[in-house]
């Protein structure tokens, strides 16, 4: 019987499998359209822009509105004229006056005015709403953020002048919403207002549908006033959200895809070796690796132990072994601190490097008192073995992996490693309470330089402190890193308006902190993105792979959905 | 019967208080809160204080937990803090997916087992019995996950013949007659539903087994057989009935787990029902969405304990409750 079972099942499939939606590659001879396909991991939680804050919700927001001020990455964030076609600084860098196109409308046909932005922003203000992005008017004066001249001219008011770079960005990265349609929502409960999930639309595309954990799909905004340039080639974009990378793979590789953020090295090898119809496109640099010493230890307040530490281990080796292909292509780069190397204007490229070498490393950690005396192989000082516990977190196999590395390495000069793997949450708070002794964690990078958050020592918040202490700012400084001349630096930085003149800043700052070593910095590393080679004028960046959908084409011989 | 009934719905209420009071009291000893995405750099700390306090996370835990208590009491489950949406809108969006492949997966299971059951059972130490057996060895022992992705690397990745994930095709969906829709549908449901059913068909259909080779060798069917009445009724009309009763009692325990959904299988097939819900509301510490969410699983297990309890009075008249 069961043999009978068998074969039935398997009938059963193939009979649905032919009735299935018919495909063809053929063309109609309609001008070119198309659908793109984009493999998300998580379903998007608000696109209310002042509460969005997933990656996700940045993907759909960037295609359905049209930006305040356009950005563009080269070295830097490029800023190109959007909602506002223009704009002007004051002499002091405290007034930013924007003049505004009468011609872009929400997708009911009310026109976008100055008022909208202010309304924006206001929600952005009101503590009620909570909005992740209250950075952004902490140095605005109030009621003049921004201040209403007319429809088509405002004016931001700032208390002081701060990297203009961020200045602006916090003068323009936030979507218009509309208050005719928002005016009146009860702002506690704003993430869950119905627009939330069916938005008006000001860019080029528009919300067609949200299925909830399954998919969303973007129309082109047939109200789209803006200028030409903007108008989508493509005639759907839908958004498959699939939580588990395995399906998202299998998806990319029959075609049920067409593009795959954050595809691993192994398997882009194999994607590069049977399925030659993707593209394999890389986004530079987007987050590093680094094992935090955490310096209220004892052992890892000489700086010599960290800088031998650094020593033995060859970061070479390891990208080679967990961050090459098999074609020997390296995905990363060495790391030598948190500015991304893609700020190319900020980035210290002078900084060498600490070449490996185990012997130099042992005869630091000689000079700092620890040598093996008791003959057990392993160093030791004041009658104290040098063993560490070396904390990550779970669900990670790259920074699994690397621990194990660095344990190996490590144990070569005498010193005795135990790894830990901690659940995220618990690994972050104990970060975040330093009750750890050394980690080995991640930052992802951020467009704007601002290394206090990391790097500067006010410590006055401790984990007691009130909820609203300011300098609770700085506690992502897991390391508890202090020194006087970086702090100078940092605020030196922060207070220099202009790139140009801050730049010099931060390079210098970035060799002061490589020079105390308060990190075992490893790397940063490209994210790889899959895209179907039927797309063409894709614009995979730094920024984003998707934000500037309205410029993808598919030629009209590779159409391969019959939508119409 | 109905004061039965109705001492299993009161004696509910207990149990109801002991689990959220469990899950409650987990979710706050649990390092971190629902204000902790926004611990980033680039984000002013003041808007995990606002969050913090809009959520009233600034109370005292048993404050919260009292008026947690008086919340439930009325069926309002509150608000979800991270979509600030009341949490039974929330679940109403998921549970109706689940209860869908739930159905499917029960199909699967259990006519499925007893059918095979029933088959070795009668053809016991056959070359089927035991073909059938290894078989369900094999399922039983296998990992749903790895099921899951065996499937899929077959069907889709290497035969293309059914859909890799999600409720229905995602592109020409909209495009399709009705009659299309539900075949897509149908379709979408085909591997899910083995995954999730097989290892728990090849259970039921071992339980069969064993329970139809106890009754065959019962007095009555001796005397049913004796009394010449042809094997297909002395099995399908004697023996198969009586070997029923610890199935039901099978059925009642598994409704809860078909109602929690099962987070691997949604996980890989990107279905979008409870078990990923719930992993989801805990991940974020959304206190009122998991609490909502265990409630309806209380909800759902003594249900089908009272169901299996009912199924068993009906099918066996020696059974009485009072």
């Amino acid at each position: 019987m069961y043999r009978r079972v068998a074969p039935s099942l398997l009938a059963l499939a193939l009979v649905t499998g032919c009735t299935g939606p018919t495909r063809t590659t053929s063309n109609d001879g309609r001008p070119p359209g198309g659908t793109l396909v984009i493999a998300e991991q998580a379903d998007i939680g608000h696109l209310i822009s002042v509460v969005s804050e997933s990656a996700a919700d940045g993907d759909i927001d960037s295609n359905i509105s049209f930006p305040i001020v356009d950005s563009d990455f080269d070295c830097s964030l490029k800023k190109l004229p959007g909602i506002a076609k223009s704009w002007e600084w004051s002499d002091d860098g405290k007034v930013l006056s924007m003049t505004l196109r009468d011609d872009i409308t929400f997708s009911d046909g009310v026109p976008v005015t100055a008022k909208d932005i202010k309304f924006t922003y206001d929600l952005i203000a009101d503590p009620k709403v909570a909005s992740p992005r209250l950075s952004y008017i902490e140095r605005m004066v109030p009621g003049e953020r921004p201040k209403v001249i007319d429809d088509t001219h405002i004016e931001w008011h700032f208390t002081e002048a701060y990297d203009r770079d961020t200045q602006m960005a916090h003068a323009s990265a936030v979507s218009v919403l509309p208050e005719h349609i928002l005016g009146k929502a009860d702002r506690a409960t704003l993430r869950g207002n119905p627009y939330d999930k069916d938005p008006l639309a000001t860019g080029p595309f528009k919300l067609a549908s949200y299925e909830p954990n399954t998919r969303i799909v973007l129309e082109p905004n047939d109200k789209f006033t803006g200028p030409d340039e903007y108008k989508p080639h493509l005639d759907r974009v839908i958004f498959s959200i699939i939580p588990e990378y395995s399906t998202r793979l299998i998806e990319l590789q029959n075609g049920d895809v067409d593009l795959m953020q954050g595809i691993t090295v192994s398997d882009a090898d194999m994607l590069r070796e049977k399925h030659p119809q993707i593209r394999l496109v890389r986004r530079g640099w987007r987050s590093m690796d680094y094992v935090a010493w955490n310096e209220t230890k004892p052992m890892f307040q000489d700086k010599r132990v960290r800088k031998a530490l650094a020593m033995a281990v060859d970061i070479d080796d390891m990208i080679s072994k967990v961050l090459t292909s098999k074609t020997g292509e390296s995905y990363s780069k060495r790391a030598i601190g948190t500015v991304t190397p893609a700020l190319c204007g900020v980035y210290n490229d002078q900084i060498k490097p600490l070449s490996y070498n185990q012997e130099q490393a042992k005869k630091l950690l000689a000079d700092a008192g620890w040598v093996d005396r008791d003959g057990d192989g392993f160093l030791d000082k004041d009658g104290k073995k040098f063993e560490f516990t070396l904390s990550t977190n779970t669900g990670n196999r790259r920074r699994a992996d690397t621990a194990i590395l660095i344990q190996a390495y490590l144990e070569k000069i005498g010193v005795r490693v135990d790894i830990e793997k901690q659940e995220s949450n618990t690994f972050f708070d104990n970060l975040r309470k330093k009750d750890y002794e050394a980690a080995l964690s991640g930052w992802s990078a951020g467009l704007f330089v601002d290394p206090s958050t990391i790097w500067h020592s006010d410590v006055t918040c401790g984990p007691d402190a009130a909820p609203d202490c300011k300098a609770r700012k700085y506690e992502f400084n897991f390391v508890g890193y202090s020194n006087p001349e970086a702090d100078e630096l940092m605020q030196e930085g922060l207070r220099t308006p202009e790139p140009e003149k801050s730049a010099p800043i931060w390079k210098h700052l970035q060799q002061v902190i490589y020079d105390d070593q308060p990190y075992l910095f490893l790397w940063w590393m490209d994210e790889i993105v899959g895209v179907s080679d039927r797309f063409e004028d894709t614009q995979i960046d730094v920024l984003s792979p998707i934000d500037h959908l309205y410029k993808w084409r598919v030629p009209a011989d590779k159409i391969k959905y019959q939508t119409h | 019967m109905a004061r039965y009934i109705l001492r299993k719905l009161l004696l509910a209420i207990p149990l109801i208080i002991g689990v959220v009071t469990i899950i409650f009291f987990l979710v706050e000893l649990s390092p971190g809160n629902v204000a902790d995405k926004f611990f980033t750099p680039d984000m002013t700390p003041d808007v995990r204080a606002l969050i913090v306090h809009k959520y009233g996370l600034d109370q005292p835990m048993m404050v919260r937990y009292l008026l947690m208590l008086k919340n439930l009491a009325t069926f309002d489950f509150g608000v979800s803090m991270v979509q600030e949406r009341p949490v039974f809108d929330v679940i109403m969006q998921a549970l109706p997916n689940t209860l869908l492949l739930s159905t499917v997966t029960l199909i699967v299971i259990f006519p499925t087992g007893i059918l095979l059951g029933t088959l070795q059972g009668v053809r016991q130490g056959s070359v089927s019995d035991t073909g059938i057996s290894l078989t369900s060895l094999f399922f039983y022992s296998m990992p749903s996950f790895w099921l899951a992705l065996m499937l899929q690397l077959l069907f889709t990745l290497h035969w293309h013949i059914l859909p890799t994930s999600g409720l229905h095709d995602t592109v020409m969906y909209d495009f399709m007659s009705p009659t299309q829709k539900l075949v897509d549908r149908a379709e979408h449901l085909i591997l899910p539903g083995i995954a999730m059913g097989l290892a728990s068909a090849a259970g039921t259909a071992r339980y069969m087994r064993s329970s139809l080779l106890e009754v065959i060798r019962q007095d009555y069917i001796r005397t049913a057989r004796a009394k010449g009445l042809p094997e297909r009724t002395v099995i399908g009309k004697h023996a198969v009935r009586n070997a029923l009763l610890p199935i039901i009692t099978l059925m009642g325990l598994s409704l809860p787990f078909l109602f929690s959904g099962s987070v691997l299988i949604e996980y890989i097939f990107a279905w979008p029902g409870m078990g990923r819900l719930i992993v989801n509301a805990i991940f974020s510490q959304d206190t009122p969405l998991i609490i909502g969410c265990f409630f309806v699983f209380t909800l759902v297990v003594v249900a089908g304990n009272l169901l299996a309890d009912i199924a068993y009075a009906m099918v066996d008249p020696r059974i009485q409750y009072d």
